[in-house]
């Protein structure tokens, strides 16, 4: 008997200490989801102007006068940067914590998304397109007092990123008909770049850091195996020179990377004061997006990007807490459907795809019939808990390039059965769809498992499509199997999958789109294929990616990618589904936060400062 | 003499285990369908030669067959070669096994300090409330997973603001004190250890009250009663030690699991530990990371029984005559 006594009191114990921690933490009442769409008015300051003191040429903000110190808190998510050297770096994590402290030459206007000098004092490009001329600022030092001059800007193309040393991402992008760009030294202060072709895509490639000579070329001269170990993260902190807002001052493993404001940084405030304001940055390495949350509401964090799942209760939290929830509208990931249009076979002499899946995938009926009935509306409200945007075109909604003649349209499935029809497609008694040979329409739908969001997409555009009368087999396979499928094996039906593009450059995406890419996803050749006929609508993209790299005025540029856009809009090797939307809190604290899309909300830390 | 005799044959037996071991993780880790490139073929900006360059700098363009022989090769020369990312996995190691000493090592001595003498206190007061609370606690103990009582104290730790959201160092921990410091790591060491010692303390506690219970039990105790010696020269004397040696046993797990027993718990807690490292090495088969990490694994648990059965000749008067 004594025994159930101190049984059930203890459980009551545990009880009580359970419920102690579940507390709400939002009124139930609050209303959210409708307001999370509404922009925040953000007045953003003018264009930073350059301006000459005692024959210095500094940057000068121009946003609102600060006060110095403090500290800004970020994250990132993952095992933490693998190398400081931003020419080694191979992943994102390691390139954004690397390129704090190297600055480039231009860099993106966070508004326009025009290329805007920033280590470069200005820069112009020659009426042919090929040459361009950078002007380099008087003064500016690195951080260990050395000056910035042209042959710093001249080593770091010429032995580094076009000797191909390091991470060669760069550099294979810019290859032109296999030519490479040349850089010459005009004085001290003037750099020209000559690209073999006139290639637009090249100027978006200044904005890539600029190396010290006097640190890096003995390290050069070791070779390239020497080199991919340089300034990694075990490189003491003090043998780092840099020329960006903040140094690294600790590298704690999986813990954090600390930085400290660069006493020599070239850009100034209104008063004249050497920004930036904050005496330090850090980096907390997060394992897990839950953590990075958990970490955020213990006030561990200043700022944290939200996922859909967390921004209803976030926007509740928000009036009564300490900081501000920006919408930065939709970002640069794009989910996309995409059946398999490969009609040839393989080493074995079997088909790729089943012959009669060929005939249904490429037929341009079959597909927009698909894409007709897939509600995109509903998916974002359910799965992106609305924080997403309809996604029709091949460019990411805030893309400079993006078409905005094509129209997003509802799902329509009277549409889809009349496109249906007209391709010879019928239904059974039970609603069943058959293709004019009479065959079940049935196929595979592939995603990678693990990928919630993807999972339950792919759910929802299975119910979409069988109310049609397709039979859809929705399989989550293991990443790794999908891709093997997607890039080796090619034998598979359809695919839910995500893309990353830029918002600034569609070249960037021609291993996508034109038909000999790496990662033309909807009809993949293998080398023994890359002569294999193309499609008529897959080699019109490819001209107008030959053209729209090769053009130099923006305006020529936007009508050829305006027109690829449209191919795929019409011809739909690709569905796309919907972007996610980006949304960042901030703590209250911080002023001269002006996020926007393009740049995100820390482009501009330098400007930022601790109001307390 | 028989001693070294006896531990030189032990390890000469380890040699053909080790060698199994590291055969079946390579070749389970080769042979899964984890493709160590996977994310950069996915990714739009990677060409072909870089594809091809990395697979060649990781050696996958052999078969799996020479990829181990190239392992081992360097494994017994002791290079634990590069991680995916060319960093040195020795290095990568060494940043992180002192964290994980860390906590398992306070975790182990906070147990054994407490476990012991609650185990005997609990057989000693057998079947009176102390040792019925003890029995209660010790199954909530055992009863909770880990993982879930961790997410618990972080939630905790969240909602009270009086313990740091994981890590073992604040951001500041550079400019401290050493006396701050030390204040510091014990901050945020805190909770974790609460988990583990939780869940460790339980066991112990409870091996070790059976085993005292079963000692109390036996012939000799009763018939040291009889012959009238005091009741602590009974426990302490002659009931205790022989309590004591199914523990020892277990000490050579404990040893084993100095390395590698906190993983799930580092996790949560987000611990520069070697569970973190490692378990985002096997995510991405980074094969000479992982293989490193099993094959310090395998050594030393093959190492703590060593120790243990040492001990346990030491201890045991009755194996020595056996041997």
């Amino acid at each position: 008997m004594r025994r159930v006594i101190y049984v059930i009191l203890i459980s009551v114990l545990i009880l009580g200490l359970a419920k102690a921690c579940i507390r709400r933490d939002i009124p139930e009442s609050a209303a959210v989801r409708n307001n999370i769409r509404a922009e925040k008015e953000i007045t953003f300051p003018a264009d930073r102007k350059n301006v000459t003191v005692n024959g210095i040429d500094y940057l000068e903000s121009q946003a609102p006068i600060g006060t110095f110190g403090g500290t800004f808190t970020a994250s990132t998510i993952g095992e933490g940067p693998k190398t400081f050297n931003p020419f080694n770096s191979k992943d994102n994590i390691s390139t954004a914590l690397s390129e704090i402290m190297y600055d480039g030459l231009l860099t993106t206007h966070p508004v326009t998304g025009q290329p805007i000098p920033k280590l470069a004092k200005s820069f112009s490009v020659s009426d042919d397109g090929k040459e361009y001329t950078i002007n380099l600022r008087h003064g500016v030092k690195w951080s260990d007092g050395k000056p910035i001059t042209a042959d710093d800007v001249v080593f770091t193309w010429r032995d580094i990123i076009l000797a191909g040393l390091g991470n060669t991402s760069i550099r294979d992008s810019i290859i032109v008909d296999g030519k490479l760009p040349t850089v010459h030294k005009i004085d001290d202060y003037t750099v020209k770049f000559v690209t073999p072709e006139p290639f637009a895509p090249f100027i978006r490639m200044l904005s890539s850091p600029i190396a010290p000579k006097h640190v890096f070329e003995p390290a050069v001269k070791k070779g390239s195996r020497y080199f991919d170990t340089f300034l990694s993260t075990n490189t003491k902190p003090q043998d780092f020179v840099i020329s960006g807002a903040f140094k690294i001052k600790e590298y704690v493993p999986a813990q954090r990377v600390v930085y400290e404001r660069n006493p020599n940084y070239y850009m100034i405030n209104k008063n004249g004061e050497k920004l930036p304001y904050l005496d330090k940055l850090v980096y907390l390495i997060v394992g897990d997006l839950n953590n990075e949350v958990l970490k955020f509401e213990a006030k561990e964090l200043d700022i944290i990007n939200l996922q859909g799942s967390k921004v209803a209760r976030y926007k509740a939290m928000e009036p009564h807490s300490d900081f501000t929830i920006y919408n930065l509208g939709p970002n640069t990931g794009t989910i996309y459907l995409s059946m398999n249009l490969n009609n040839r076979k393989n080493d074995k002499g079997n088909f790729y795809v089943d012959p009669k899946k060929q005939a249904w995938f490429n037929d341009v009926n079959f597909r927009k019939a698909v894409d007709y009935a897939i509600d995109r509306k509903n998916i974002v409200l359910n799965i992106a808990n609305g924080i997403g945007e309809p996604l029709f075109t091949a460019e990411s909604l805030n893309s400079i390039f993006l078409n905005k003649n094509l129209k997003p349209y509802d799902k329509d499935l009277n549409k889809s059965r009349e496109l249906l029809k007209k391709s010879g497609f019928h239904l059974d008694k039970q609603g069943k769809l058959y293709d004019k040979f009479n065959n079940r329409v049935e196929f595979d739908l592939l995603t990678n498992a693990g990928n919630t969001e993807r999972e339950a997409i792919g759910v929802m555009i299975k119910q979409d499509l069988e109310d049609l009368g397709m039979k859809v087999n929705f399989k989550p396979i293991e990443f790794n199997s999908l891709v093997n499928k997607l890039v080796n094996t090619l034998d598979w039906d359809m695919v839910l999958m995500g893309f990353t593009g830029s918002p600034l450059e569609p070249n960037g995406g021609k291993n996508v789109m034109m038909s000999d890419g790496t990662l033309h996803v909807y009809n993949m050749r293998p080398e023994k294929d890359k002569n294999s006929p193309r499609y008529d609508f897959e080699k019109k993209i490819d001209e107008l990616f030959i053209k729209g790299a090769l053009a130099t005025k923006f305006e020529d540029r936007k009508k050829y990618y305006d027109e690829y856009q449209k191919i795929i809009y019409d011809e739909k090797p690709f569905i796309y589904i919907y972007s996610p939307t980006v949304i960042v809190a901030i703590r209250n604290k911080f002023k001269n936060v002006f996020p926007t899309s393009l740049g995100g909300a820390t482009y501009n830390i330098e400007e930022i400062y601790t109001g307390e | 003499m028989d001693i070294i005799k006896y531990i030189l044959k032990r390890i000469i037996q380890t040699i053909p285990l080790l060698i199994i071991v590291s055969l079946i993780s390579f070749f389970i880790i080769r042979l899964s369908p984890v493709d160590p490139l996977a994310e950069l073929r996915l990714n739009p900006s990677v060409s072909q030669e870089t594809l091809e360059r990395e697979a060649q700098r990781l050696g996958l363009d052999k078969p799996v067959i020479v990829q181990y022989g190239k392992w081992a090769k360097s494994f017994i020369k002791g290079d634990l070669g590069i991680t995916s990312n060319g960093e040195q996995v020795s290095a990568k190691l060494k940043e992180r096994i002192p964290n994980t000493l860390l906590l398992t090592v306070v975790v182990i001595f906070l147990t054994w300090v407490c476990g012991i003498p609650l185990g005997i206190l609990a057989a000693l007061k057998w079947k009176t409330p102390f040792d019925r609370i003890l029995t209660v606690l010790t199954s909530i103990g055992m009863a909770i997973p880990s993982f879930f009582f961790a997410v618990l104290l972080l939630i905790f730790a969240v909602r009270t603001g009086w313990f740091p959201v994981g890590g073992l160092t604040g951001a500041n921990f550079a400019d401290m004190g050493l006396f701050s410091q030390i204040k510091d790591i014990a901050h945020h060491l805190f909770l974790p250890v609460v988990v583990l010692f939780t869940l460790s303390l339980a066991g112990l506690q409870r091996q070790m009250r059976a085993n005292m219970l079963d000692v109390l039990d036996s012939d000799y105790v009763k018939f040291a009663r009889a012959k009238g010696l005091s009741e602590n020269q009974v426990i302490y004397k002659h009931a205790l030690r022989n309590a004591v040696n199914p523990l020892i046993t277990l000490l050579g797990f404990e040893f084993a699991g100095l390395l590698s027993g906190a993983a799930l718990t580092e996790y949560v807690f987000q611990y520069p530990g070697l569970g973190r490292l490692i378990l985002e090495a096997v995510l991405k088969s980074d094969i000479n990371l992982v293989m490193a990490s099993l094959m310090m694994g395998a050594i030393m648990l093959v190492a703590g029984n060593l120790i243990a059965d040492i001990l346990l000749i030491i201890t045991d008067p009755r194996i020595r005559v056996k041997s």
